[in-house]
């Protein structure tokens, strides 16, 4: 649920232009975990910056937390074309003058009571500046049952506007949308149980994932880590170029037409992906075989467990 | 319909013409625009692409049969047009195409948000452009123009319907048809269906309900307008949500372009997402008829029959993806047919003349968000996989088991062609009151993740052959764009940043071609100077390939 206020960390959405260097040099230059944490927090545009993700399918903008400057429009506020940005300090006044005058008839948050609904109603959506509001507010529909608020300043009657275009602003743009952190459900002992069954043969709490919980504390970011944590950046590989002939190194390029290898000393070869064998070591088979087995108790059992090893 | 240009003599010696339906279709041409009677079910004139879809079925199958398997290798680059002069839209960075380009007359119609093309499509010059400014709206993408005569309709980010004169680009009028302050968008190419100019809208942040609307083509006013929900309580759909309130505001976008059946006089069209988006617990119920296939009456706007592809949807998988249709012959009967690959992962396979099911199969993995199919063939919901304050997995990508980019069938190798992503994502709760609004919710999460070219059997749902790209991520591997097949038993899409050729019936790569991005529309192809031309759009540049270059 969108908080009160905006949170200080703004988001941007980026696409997904694959072929754009400047993208891979972004990514590539942010902390994997932020990476984890970042893909977690918005809407259904999102994803991660999925290794091997179609583009089939990426019709929509990928939104992804970004810090920007405060006072600016994020880009998911631009691209949504939400108009103005709401006056915070403004929306903030007018937060209280709400929960004293409107509250009882409208509900929290805007949302209606025996009032209607403020965040859906077409007289304040149509209305850009308190031009509409404000009069409203100041007439009533006595007839309707709606007083009026006569009383009330013309600058409170502005912040009152600006809440409301607040909390528009908080339900329409997605890019502001946080999860709250906390977990609701998740058993440890149960996760510690279904650790030891399915993963102590690869991994050890002592060992590779020691302090883990305190390496990816936010539940969802933890989630994501224990059902598949790869690791982005070029993959190593070996060409096979003909038998007897073989290359290890890491792929810079590889699609059905070209693989392109760097190896040790630094210089690039690249054949048609046709001539050549290329082999991957496969890190994730043991995460993709319970990709389909897991139910969502296990992994928010798992996840209450891992976030215990501090 | 009204032509006033036309005299009752020419206008007795254009009906005597197209009297002979096969020679219409070779006549997609008349010497003003585009000849409404060149849009037919199940032929493509080949001297134009004159729909979305080049014609109403939607199969995106060309008969142009000139470049085959043994000649494909000289296929290369003609001429590139590539989008000058205009920056970045707001918000959402480089341009993209996304539009299949009209070709009538020799000229191109395609777009971007807020701009429309005419290209030379013998030279690939720039003929006019028509630049709007918004106020609003999403600029996600624009999907092209529809035609009738000489008149080219487009839809603006801010819901603003435009005909402009395809001989020179200039507006002859516009209309409102939907409100950007309720954050309705408009991305659509407009179908003409007789004398009805077909449009949808866009945009699930407000709650706002869906509708279609047909519009006149010379005046532009609403013909009639269908809602995505029933409007009270009481009405047909009405007790598949709790209350007026729910059900007013339960969105079912419209806002890709359907498909028309000229005999039986349906029109068929998908409808978008429920909202809330992600919190489904103030509207519980099946939400019709968000997520569905509707088969409307063109000429009333009123529902003959539905199909739910995705009842009390909380993954946002509109249910938009075009529903194709042809004609086969099944135990000794011909049959009238609609397939569908959905977003939701599931491929439907109905009767068009009245949306009784034979195929519903999951194409990607298993679907485990719904526990099975009711006997109309619509799955049926897990409620245990809605979306949960912690997280519930799903076998479904993020954006769905496919999205926008058309798929194909030929009618050939009876396959059905998509590009999907195969993969797990989490959905998430957030707005978790009793009446949530918004999204309330989102989706994360590429676990396992890859994007396939998958052939799929309209008799049985079985998947025939399926190719994965090779390569992940930055590496450069992966299906893009839509689909195009031909009589040559060709099928052209994107992979990696190439337009590459497949065999239709073994899924074998034949031939590719480096374009400067992926492919970002669905190709097409038509006939000029004697030559098949296919077209295609990648980022900012439309390109034509002929035999050499030629």
């Amino acid at each position: 649920m969108a908080s009160k206020i905006i949170h200080s960390h703004r988001f941007v959405i980026l696409w997904r232009t694959r072929n754009e260097r400047a993208q891979k040099a972004l990514i590539s230059r942010t902390p994997a975990s932020l990476l984890a944490i970042a893909g977690l927090c918005l809407s259904s545009a999102i994803a991660l910056f999925g290794s091997g993700r179609g583009l089939a399918a990426a019709q929509e903008p990928e939104l992804r937390s970004q810090p920007q400057s405060a006072g600016q429009p994020d880009r998911s506020h631009i691209f949504l074309g939400l108009g103005r940005v709401p006056d915070a300090a403004a929306a903030k006044r007018g937060e209280g003058l709400y929960q004293q005058n409107c509250q009882a008839c409208h509900g929290a948050k805007a949302r209606g009571g025996i009032g209607p609904n403020l965040v859906r109603s077409v007289l304040v959506l149509h209305d850009e500046k308190g031009e509409e509001i404000a009069p409203f507010l100041k007439e009533g529909r006595p007839q309707n049952g709606m007083p009026s608020f006569a009383q009330l300043t013309e600058a409170q009657r502005y912040d009152l506007a600006e809440y409301l275009h607040m909390e528009i602003e908080l339900a329409a743009n997605r890019g502001l949308y946080k999860h709250s952190g906390e977990m609701s459900s998740g058993n440890a002992e149960k996760g510690k149980q279904y650790f030891a069954a399915h993963c102590t043969s690869c991994h050890s709490v002592t060992g590779d994932l020691a302090g883990i919980g305190g390496k990816y504390p936010q539940p969802a970011a933890m989630l994501a880590r224990i059902a598949w944590p790869n690791t982005r950046g070029p993959r190593k590989a070996t060409v096979i170029v003909r038998e007897g002939k073989e290359l290890t190194g890491i792929l810079e390029h590889y699609d059905d037409f070209e693989t392109t290898l760097k190896t040790g000393d630094g210089s690039t070869m690249t054949w048609p992906t046709v001539s050549v064998k290329v082999e991957i070591p496969d890190k994730l088979e043991g995460h993709r075989a319970l990709l389909p087995k897991y139910s969502d108790d296990d992994l928010h059992n798992l996840t209450r467990y891992l976030l215990t090893l501090k | 319909m009204k032509r006033p240009s036309l005299t009752k003599l020419t206008h007795l010696a254009a009906l005597a013409m197209l009297s002979a339906t096969t020679m219409a279709a070779q006549q997609a041409s008349v010497s003003v625009g585009l000849n409404p009677n060149a849009l037919q079910l199940f032929h493509q004139p080949p001297d134009a692409w004159p729909t979305y879809n080049g014609d109403y079925s939607g199969r995106r199958f060309s008969a142009i049969k000139q470049i085959t398997a043994q000649n494909i290798q000289d296929l290369r680059i003609k001429w590139k047009y590539k989008i000058t002069g205009i920056p970045p839209l707001r918000g959402s960075g480089p341009l993209i195409i996304k539009s299949t380009p009209l070709m009538v007359n020799g000229v191109l119609y395609f777009t971007i948000p807020d701009h429309v093309f005419a290209v030379d499509a013998r030279s690939g010059r720039e003929k006019w452009r028509f630049d709007f400014e918004d106020h609003g709206g999403h600029v996600l993408g624009q999907r092209g123009v529809g035609m009738y005569g000489k008149w080219i309709y487009f839809l603006t980010p801010d819901g603003w319907f435009i005909s402009l004169d395809a001989e020179t680009g200039k507006e002859r009028w516009r209309k409102k048809v939907a409100d950007e302050k309720l954050q309705y968008f408009t991305t659509m190419a407009a179908v003409i269906v007789k004398n009805h100019v077909i449009i949808g809208i866009g945009g699930d942040a407000m709650d706002v309900p869906g509708y279609l609307e047909a519009r006149d083509p010379e005046t532009g006013e609403m013909q009639w307008r269908w809602w995505s929900e029933p409007q009270k309580m009481g009405d047909p759909g009405s007790e598949t949500w709790p209350n007026e309130q729910s059900m007013r505001h339960g969105g079912g976008m419209t806002w890709l372009p359907g498909t028309y059946d000229p005999e039986l006089n349906l029109l068929y069209w998908g409808t978008g997402n429920t909202n809330p988006v992600f919190a489904g617990q103030g509207r519980k119920g099946a939400n019709l008829y968000t997520d569905s296939i509707v088969a409307l009456n063109p000429d009333t706007g009123k529902m003959v029959w539905y199909f739910q592809g995705s009842p009390h949807d909380t993954h946002d998988w509109d249910n938009v993806e075009t529903p194709v249709l042809f004609d086969l012959e099944i135990d000794g009967k011909p049959r009238k047919l609609l397939a569908q690959a959905a977003r939701c992962g599931y491929f439907f396979v109905l009767d068009r003349t009245n949306g009784k099911s034979l195929i519903s199969k999951p194409f990607t993995k298993t679907a485990n968000w719904s526990k099975g199919v009711d006997e109309r063939g619509q799955p049926i919901p897990d409620p245990n996989k809605e979306p949960k304050v912690d997280g519930s997995m799903v076998d479904v990508a993020s954006n769905g088991a496919t999205n926008w980019p058309p798929p194909s069938y030929s009618p050939q190798t009876k396959l059905f062609y998509v590009n999907a992503t195969e993969g797990y994502s989490v959905a998430y709760l957030y707005d978790t009151s009793p009446e949530p609004e918004g999204y309330g919710g989102g989706s994360s999460g590429a676990f396992d993740t890859h994007s396939s070219l998958i052939a799929l059997d309209v008799l049985t749902g079985d998947v025939r052959w399926k190719h994965i790209p090779k390569g992940e991520g930055a590496e450069g591997g992966g299906m893009s764009g839509g689909i195009l097949t031909t009589a040559a038993g060709l099928l052209f899409t994107g992979d990696s940043d190439r337009l590459a050729g497949f065999d239709t019936a073994s899924g074998q790569l034949l031939w590719s071609q480096r374009l400067d991005h992926h492919v970002s529309n669905g190709p097409s192809t038509w006939v000029m100077d004697g030559q098949q031309n296919i077209i295609v759009g990648a980022g900012d540049t439309l390109y034509a390939l002929t035999a050499g270059g030629r």
